[in-house]
């Protein structure tokens, strides 16, 4: 497997590309506060599976991205994607042995910092968000966490990529 | 690992300080965001497809409907205009004789939603308009029924806009009914306004119509804001709470006004009015004031005040003592206020389109 060099990485982008599209798209308005951190999901998953491939300056270049789409500050996003890219990888080798309800619990545990260091960013950049409910998304997404990585390991199946 | 991660967390917090305090990543935002705010027409773009289908496959009977209902309403905005008109020329006449500098005509634009905020905590918009099309920082925006809010950001063919109902934002209003100010703030919700620091003795009340009052000299002045929905008297709090709900659809319109109004100062108008004038007050006193000169200039030198008060004493020196004291307001400024009267098509067509 490891044999090819080509390896297949532009579907490891095209993931991204998707990613990028799903952090914008439009969503009913009750369902806006729930968003899943899809960019966090999709970078947890590679860093996991490539960590050689995926790492912390892929987050952060990702980062920027996501600040240029929301409008945020150049580097918020940057540095929780970055810290959140950092977690997983430190706890890799752990966490490709846990089941996956140990798996959804540790991603909800990372997810939940991040968004805790977002909140605090944010109220340091003037706009604080009133509640906690910013606590959510990383809630749904622990909980999709099984389904982004069922499919994505499928995808890496199928396609070879390493 | 760890080093990696120390050096892209310093990077990054010194990219944010450097965005936030100085504007030397904004070539880089917005060459990134060229390519970036695609995405954000690319998943409209199910919509715009859904929506061309739609109208591909609309029913007779509905295409029939549609066309009588804007008949109708064209009629509407076509009696109302013309009596625009009429209200235009008075309220330059008035003006005139106020010797206060012309109204402004705006000229307005469409754009296009194309995108929402994903943040749920802002309420921010994406518009397909941007920097080439001549936007700029600050610009208000409009639906057909009031103000929604100003651009915040700009980027080569997109532009960012910050809708009335965010938690940041306020904007000066005056109540249409009397002239009351204060001073309308955003909640998060987007069907609500609040009006800070009004006395509790305010005449405000239910139904009463908020419009720009333009004092904050970002949004022009006269357009509609909010109606009041409620206005609460607490005896314990210090002044009264008093709610509003935006004219505007701020969650629903699809096609918004952008307004390009004069971005003079009120002194820098004022002052090329003056100048303006001056001009045409030379130019008119060289053609045809040459016989009036003598005549004005003994007459006006006795009593040029009560003849400018009360006109009607002595109509000896009132024709005389006017054009030395009045001259610059009144004959001349009706040359001088000609562009908006020349223009009156301009004017009723984009207040006809907001209502």
């Amino acid at each position: 497997m490891s044999s090819t060099h080509s390896g297949n990485g532009w579907m490891v982008w095209l993931t991204f590309a998707i990613g990028l599209l799903l952090s914008v798209s439009p969503l009913p308005q009750f369902m806006e506060i729930l968003r899943p951190l899809w960019l966090a999901l999709l970078l947890a998953f590679w860093a996991l599976a490539l960590p050689h491939k995926v790492g912390m300056v892929t987050a952060w270049c990702l980062g920027l991205a996501e600040d240029v789409l929301y409008g945020t500050l150049l580097g918020q996003n940057a540095l929780i994607l970055t810290l959140i890219t950092f977690l997983v990888l430190s706890l890799q080798q752990r966490l490709r042995m846990f089941p996956m309800w140990q798996q959804c619990l540790v991603i909800l545990v990372i997810f939940g910092l991040a968004q805790l260091v977002q909140l605090w960013l944010s109220a340091l950049t003037g706009n604080r968000q009133p509640t906690l409910a910013l606590v959510l998304p990383a809630l749904v997404s622990a909980l999709l966490w099984p389904w982004v990585s069922f499919g994505l390991r499928g995808l890496r199946l199928r396609f070879k990529i390493n | 690992m760890g080093v990696r991660l120390l050096v892209l967390t310093v990077l990054s917090v010194a990219l944010m300080v450097v965005d936030a305090r100085f504007t030397l990543l904004k070539p880089v935002r917005s060459q990134m965001s060229l390519v970036l705010m695609e995405s954000y027409w690319i998943t409209d773009l199910p919509q715009r497809l859904w929506q061309g289908v739609a109208s591909q496959f609309g029913s007779r009977t509905e295409l029939v409907a549609e066309n009588e209902k804007l008949k109708t309403e064209n009629l509407l905005l076509q009696g109302r205009m013309q009596k625009l008109a009429a209200l235009t020329e008075q309220n330059v006449r008035l003006r005139e004789l106020l010797n206060s500098s012309a109204l402004v005509n705006e000229k307005v634009e469409v754009a296009e939603l194309i995108g929402m905020d994903p943040n749920p905590f802002t309420h921010r918009i994406i518009i397909n308009k941007g920097e080439r099309d001549g936007v700029v920082l600050g610009q208000p925006v409009l639906d057909a029924r009031g103000l929604m809010g100003q651009v915040v950001e700009l980027m080569p063919y997109t532009s960012r806009v910050l809708l009335l109902t965010d938690t940041t934002h306020s904007i000066p209003v005056q109540v249409n009914r009397n002239g009351l100010r204060a001073i309308a703030s955003g909640t998060g919700n987007p069907e609500r306004l609040e009006l800070r620091h009004v006395a509790d003795t305010a005449d405000i009340k239910e139904g009463d119509l908020l419009v720009s009052s333009g004092l904050g000299q970002r949004f022009p002045a006269g357009y509609p804001v909010a109606t009041v929905k409620e206005v609460i008297h607490d005896s314990g709090q210090p002044f009264a709470i008093v709610r509003a709900v935006p004219t505007a659809a701020l969650n629903r319109s699809r096609y918004l006004l952008l307004v390009f109004s004069d971005n003079r100062t009120p002194e820098e108008r004022a002052n090329d009015a003056a100048v303006a004038q001056e001009a045409e007050d030379r130019q008119n006193g060289e053609s045809t004031a040459t016989p009036v000169a003598p005549a004005t200039a003994p007459g006006t030198t006795p009593a040029p005040a009560p003849a400018a008060t009360t006109p009607a004493p002595t109509p000896a020196t009132a024709p005389a003592a006017t054009p030395a004291t009045q001259a610059p307001a009144t004959q001349p400024a009706r040359p001088a206020a000609k562009p908006p009267v020349s223009t009156p098509a301009a004017a009723p067509a984009t207040r006809g389109a907001r209502e």
